[in-house]
């Protein structure tokens, strides 16, 4: 995978076209009510802590259930499908698309987030490196660690009760870290994104490529 | 020593008083039960004790160890080593612990004269029970308090205060077994009960027992106690559980799509916390690790259906936190 790179193309793929398109599918089923029309400009959560939620797109209501649906990141409506105002939907609809602007920043995780191994969240908590690792990164330095599969690599806390995480993707080096400490991580997120050690310079000259190519 | 409710009748003496599963049943029968059937029908409380029974199913007791987690991982691997079921509820009781610690391996004072246990379960509980474990160690610590006469209270998350002096701790890991790979939750408590002699650090910060009532109590009596109200609050989880299993077709509420657009009820087991803590109205340091990190202020508006602390910042909004610590401001 990591050799089949085309540079030229993936450049060119975000040059003429730098957006990422989030379609939004309904959690459950229930009565839709648009409150955003198509054209319309988004914002995601904000607030130091992300506690703002973002603009309110729709409202699902199932047996007096109202569960409002906020934007998760900023952007643009397309695609509302707005014959589907007021009716009573199943769970997986999709009701619109938002086309998020893509910052150079999030052109090179998101080329990255292709090549890394992804190791997920298992639950929506908060995570912390095992001590273990932690002094390894601090007498290593970033983008050194090298983990292997059923080694205890973070902690996840979830109302104080603490649980040890073992890795179980593929061996290598811990390249990008995704969460902070303090810091909630939905569940299925990443947490970190690992590398074979030998594919690290590739990695490295994605990101130079990008950042030199990416005005 | 080891004591087993259907092995031995035999009595062990914890810091020279008694502990056995006799006086434990003795407190059931003439203390906890009558209490629940004010709140509850006879047949729920039946029930509930008879899923928290487990609880010091098996019984170990020492002088002296090094920390009660570090043991209760060692009991699990040599069980799982000599292809044993291990006893789920077990407890471990030592008269003191030489190293033990706290969350973020903050150090934890564990001399002679304080109740220093470690249950052990087996985990078996959907995710959205298990989340409560430590919250139902905070709410049995604290009632074993109230029933003492102490005016004590919960702070969010578990951690049981009076008159802001800490007297409970409680230490909640999971750990998976090497071999099996099973589940086990391991509930640490540190209950000053005797002891009221503390580090310069902890002085003014902590409190006892003995300090709280001007005399020295049975320590066996208070750990006999403690266990009733283990069973009780772990019971209520298991009970609750099969309760909405039940209502969901034996589905988990959070895997059946029906069942997670319902609005959800309050869990029984936070009824009792809410009645126990004190930390509503409150304005607070929030923090992940606040003593090492403080993140933020803010004003405690409640709790949510997950035992969630809704905090009200500044500026009005509202943040839900699942885990954290915070300091009364």
């Amino acid at each position: 995978m990591y050799d089949d790179i085309n540079f030229d193309e993936i450049i060119n793929k975000y040059r003429s076209d730098p957006f990422d398109y989030l379609d939004m599918l309904t959690p459950h089923t229930g009565r839709v009510t648009f409150k955003v029309s198509e054209g319309e400009e988004v914002a995601g959560p904000s607030g130091k802590w992300h506690h703002h939620p973002g603009t309110l797109l729709y409202i699902i209501n199932r047996e007096n259930n109202p569960k409002p649906i906020n934007s998760a990141t900023n952007g643009v409506v397309a695609s509302l499908r707005e014959e589907l105002e007021g009716q009573f939907v199943k769970a997986g609809e999709k009701l619109m698309t938002i086309k998020h602007p893509l910052k150079k920043r999030e052109i090179i995780e998101s080329i990255l987030q292709n090549v890394l191994y992804l190791f997920r969240a298992p639950e929506k908590a908060k995570y912390f490196f095992s001590l273990d690792i932690q002094a390894r990164i601090e007498k290593q330095g970033e983008k050194a660690v090298f983990i292997k599969p059923g080694e205890e690599i973070l902690t996840m806390s979830l109302m104080k009760r603490d649980t040890p995480i073992y890795y179980t993707g593929e061996e290598g080096i811990i390249h990008s870290v995704y969460f902070k400490p303090g810091e909630s991580i939905n569940q299925g997120d990443p947490l970190i994104g690992v590398c074979a050690k030998e594919k690290l310079p590739l990695i490295q000259k994605i990101i130079t490529h990008v950042k030199a190519e990416w005005s | 020593m080891v004591l087993t409710h259907n092995k031995s009748k035999k009595i062990f003496t914890l810091s020279s008083s008694l502990l056995s599963p006799d006086s434990i049943k003795k407190i059931i029968f003439e203390e906890e039960i009558p209490l629940r059937r004010r709140s509850f029908p006879p047949e729920t409380v039946d029930t509930v004790l008879r899923y928290g029974e487990i609880v010091g199913s098996s019984i170990k007791h020492s002088s002296h160890i090094v920390r009660g987690m570090d043991e209760a991982r060692r009991l699990i691997h040599d069980a799982e080593e000599k292809e044993l079921a291990f006893h789920s509820g077990t407890v471990i009781l030592a008269d003191e612990m030489a190293e033990s610690k706290g969350r973020f391996k903050r150090p934890w004072h564990a001399p002679k004269g304080g109740l220093w246990l470690t249950l052990i379960l087996v985990n078996t509980l959907l995710p959205e029970s298990s989340l409560l474990v430590p919250m139902a160690a905070g709410v049995a610590c604290c009632e074993v308090l109230r029933n003492l006469g102490i005016a004590a209270h919960i702070k969010w998350v578990n951690d049981v205060h009076v008159d802001g002096k800490k007297i409970c701790g409680i230490l909640t890991e999971a750990f998976t077994g090497s071999r099996h790979r099973e589940e086990y939750i391991l509930v640490g408590i540190g209950m000053n009960v005797n002891n009221d002699s503390f580090p310069t650090e902890l002085s003014g910060l902590a409190t006892s027992v003995k300090a709280c009532l001007n005399k020295e109590s049975s320590l066996a009596e208070i750990a006999a106690q403690l266990l009733v109200k283990l069973r009780w609050n772990i019971g209520l989880l298991h009970f609750e559980e099969a309760q909405n299993l039940e209502e969901h077709g034996g589905v988990a509420r959070r895997n059946s799509p029906v069942a997670a657009t319902l609005p959800d009820h309050e869990p029984l087991l936070l009824k009792s916390y809410k009645s126990l803590t004190d930390i509503f109205n409150r304005r607070v340091i929030f923090g992940f690790d606040v003593q090492k990190t403080p993140q933020f202020e803010a004003k405690v508006m409640g709790l949510d259906n997950m035992g969630g602390l809704i905090l009200e910042l500044d500026d009005s909004s509202l943040i839900t936190q699942y885990s954290g610590e915070i300091i009364y401001l």
